[in-house]
């Protein structure tokens, strides 16, 4: 510890070059906290998301809509802990570019718990939508886009047609909803009793159904039990835990691992080239100055870890800076992907990188300090 | 000015020949450079591969018709009342028998089994009416036939049997309304795969009872106005008309906006470490440098010219590296099948894209050499001299 003082001075002997080399590593730590923090923190958020929580929907993409008298045949299976229910249609507000997802809920206690990182309702939103037959719940967002208050009455457009034939709906802001699931549409929570009364056609069907079940290592199971229930009928199902889901969707991101890994690496080559000549640099300038040291008494080994130790600092400094600049961007990657964050493992990765890049890049300027003859480096040769 | 040029001249000259005793620091700059140059360009390879596969095919004879208000193709629908109209539309060209060449399409998404990790993903089956071959005639059988129309029978393409398992020939598939065989395998451009069958069969089998689109083979390039116009005299049929490159612009807007946001957001951030890098040398070359500076002040030499000689070897130092890095991300990544976002097609590190490595090495290059050789400019002579 009371070699601090004489370390600190080596590193600020140039400063000009100190703070270049601490922007350099900064930013490099920043890239891969950035790209390697994605990486991990994606698996890490879809590993978090629930295996219990299954989604029941038709089996292709859009397909016809499944009868609402599955919801009680579902319900019935042993180890089914909750069902419920959503249907919705896309329609526009003003202008066709302006597109709204209503979302019809019955009045059911699972969208007070369900899925607090996707979609949330307050006790108290859902009341006042149960008591409003034509009510809708608005996120945050859309209210400020389209300047919706509650109390408002907001007409959508839509193909979704009503009995009386006009695609006319028009809704009454009871409320507000939190939707963190990323989409270009702005979303609003209605009443599905009201949307099936009032719609002209596919009456009596949902999208989908939510099914909680009551062991989530169960979860591969019950989706088969839930679709050998409908085989072979006019509405077949294909069930799946979020968390399938979610793999599924991370799977369809594709394999870049390779891409990441490269890029990881041109970022430590270009680094440990540039410190290594910067520190060999700074070490011919300052010839003179450890041989001084030497002949005040330190010896190679001492001269080594001085050097080492510099290196040690400055490294670990800046890589602590760029690893929290990354950490910075997450919050606002966590609005795309959402559960995600920073996961520990990358600081730690980083930091353990950050002494490796010092090692390396000290140990040559360090060895030639120690070997120094004191003699020909005062004399200048 | 014929003084600076000479200046000039005699003063690049010295810089370069001085590489040889500074090649650590030098190297520092070639280095930080290949490495910002080759990560940005096979980043940015992968949008140029994306796109090239995905436009590749497109053609300005072929037109695609949507209802109105639909956002994309997916949230069309074309009802089977106004078939007759949209034959009778002017410029379309005709097929050998006489017969209009327009195919009705519908797309449903269904799954199937990656043959990677054996996970489930979408596929878009695409159902057509017959007409495919004079629509497509790009479309290269590799194996097998065609479908026929009636049957449960499809056809895919070469990239959906590397990419998924069950689309061989032969392989049955079981799909809404039973089994369903592949009848044939297919070569056409395109970043995704797909499977095609008979438009009027998956109707049926798929509970659906509208089409996404009409796709129309015209007479000319020109014809597209005659369609425009007649669709917008009859605002009744509610249908607009496109270009098939819009479509499939339309399609690549979203991977390619992510892949380009990635690559530039990450090519910045390596450019930005290769700046402060070749700075960091050129800063520590100028001042071991001082006392040599200091003479060449003392015989006269100017401050523009030492300027422009540091800019101008940095960026003499900048291109080589650009050049290397461009050439090591074409030895990795050119042709590499990469799979993003649901899409699969090969990488393409293009000359344009080897110019833009290039433009942005003049930049780092310039860009770092400024402050150090304003420094070199205005070492002070007397100080300078004095140093040891």
């Amino acid at each position: 510890m009371k070699y601090f003082p004489l370390i600190w001075s080596g590193i600020w002997r140039k400063p000009g070059r100190t703070v270049l080399i601490l922007l350099q590593v900064t930013v490099a730590f920043a890239l891969f906290g950035v790209l390697q923090g994605m990486k991990m923190g994606v698996d890490h958020a879809v590993a978090e998301t629930r295996a219990d929580l299954l989604f029941v929907g038709p089996p292709d993409f859009g397909g016809a809509p499944l009868p609402l008298a599955y919801l009680d045949r579902i319900r019935s299976l042993p180890g089914m802990k909750d069902v419920s229910f959503a249907d919705g249609f896309l329609g526009t507000y003003q202008k066709p570019s302006q597109a709204v997802f209503a979302l019809a809920i019955p009045q059911a206690d699972m969208w007070l718990t369900a899925m607090p990182s996707l979609f949330q309702i307050l006790p108290k939103d859902l009341e006042a939508l149960g008591k409003t037959r034509d009510g809708a719940l608005i996120t945050p967002d859309i209210g400020k886009k389209y300047g919706w208050h509650v109390g408002d009455r907001i007409p959508l457009t839509s193909n979704t047609l009503k009995t009386d034939g006009s695609g006319t709906w028009t809704f009454q802001i009871v409320g507000t909803v939190t939707d963190h699931e990323p989409g270009e549409a702005g979303l609003i929570a209605i009443n599905y009793a009201y949307l099936d009364e009032a719609r002209a056609f596919n009456k009596g069907t949902v999208r989908n159904f939510y099914a909680i079940i009551s062991d989530p290592q169960r979860a591969a199971q019950m989706s088969d039990t839930i679709d050998r229930m409908f085989a072979n009928s006019s509405h077949e199902t294909k069930t799946a835990s979020f968390r399938e889901n979610a793999q599924q969707q991370m799977r369809s991101i594709g394999d870049l691992n390779f891409l990441i890994r490269s890029i990881i690496s041109a970022v430590l080559v270009a680094l440990l080239f540039s410190i290594t000549t910067m520190m060999m640099q700074t070490m011919r300038e300052r010839t003179a100055e450890f041989a001084v040291l030497k002949t005040l008494g330190f010896n190679g080994r001492a001269i080594f870890l001085l050097v080492v130790t510099e290196g040690l600092v400055v490294c670990v400094l800046a890589a602590l800076m760029g690893l929290a600049l990354a950490t910075g961007v997450f919050p606002y990657a966590a609005k795309f992907i959402p559960g995600l964050s920073m996961p520990l493992a990358v600081i730690g990765l980083g930091l353990i990188g950050a002494v490796v890049v010092a090692l390396i890049t000290a140990s040559l300027p360090a060895s030639r300090a120690a070997r120094l003859h004191v003699v020909d480096a005062l004399a200048g040769r | 000015m014929m003084s600076f040029a000479k200046q000039f001249w005699a003063l690049l000259r010295m810089n370069l020949a001085g590489i040889p005793a500074r090649l650590g620091l030098v190297c520092t700059i070639v280095v930080g450079v290949t490495c910002a140059v080759g990560v940005l360009v096979s980043m940015l390879a992968l949008g140029v591969g994306a796109r090239r596969e995905a436009m590749g095919n497109a053609s300005p004879n072929r037109a695609i018709l949507t209802s109105v208000d639909a956002p994309s193709p997916m949230q069309s629908s074309i009802g089977k009342d106004t078939v007759p109209q949209i034959l009778n539309l002017p410029g379309i060209r005709r097929n050998a028998q006489g017969k209009p060449i327009v195919v009705f399409q519908v797309t449903v998404f269904v799954q199937a089994r990656s043959k990677i990790d054996r996970g489930q993903l979408g596929f878009p089956l695409i159902g057509m009416t017959p007409g495919l071959t004079d629509y497509e005639p790009e479309l290269h059988m590799t194996a097998g036939r065609l479908f026929n129309p009636g049957l449960h029978e499809l056809i895919a393409s070469n990239k959906c049997v590397r990419q998924y398992e069950d689309f061989g020939v032969g392989a049955r598939r079981h799909l809404r309304g039973g089994d369903w065989t592949v009848v044939g395998n297919f070569d056409l451009a395109s970043t995704v795969c797909l499977v095609f069958g008979d438009g009027e069969t998956i109707l049926s089998a798929f509970g659906r009872n509208t089409y996404n689109q009409a796709n129309l083979m015209l007479q000319s390039p020109a014809a597209f106005a005659q369609v425009a116009n007649t669709l917008e005299a009859n605002p009744t049929l509610h249908l607009k008309v496109q270009h098939e490159a819009e479509i499939f612009e339309q399609n690549m807007r979203q991977i390619n906006g992510i892949l380009n946001f990635v690559s530039y957001f990450v090519g910045t951030i390596m450019a930005l470490a290769a700046t402060i890098g070749a700075a960091n040398s050129l800063y520590a070359i100028v001042d071991s440098r001082r006392r040599e500076l200091a003479t060449l002040r003392a015989v006269g030499f100017n401050g523009a010219p030492i300027i422009a000689s540091i800019v101008a070897e940095s960026i003499l130092l900048a291109v080589p590296g650009a050049l290397v890095g461009a050439f090591v991300a074409w030895l990795l990544f050119n042709g590499l099948l990469a799979s993003p976002l649901g899409a699969s097609f090969h990488m393409a590190v293009t000359p344009s894209l080897v110019l833009l490595g290039l433009c942005w090495a003049l930049g780092i290059g310039a860009i770092a050499a400024l402050l150090p050789a304003v420094r070199a400019a205005r070492v002070p002579v007397t100080v300078a001299l004095r140093a040891t």
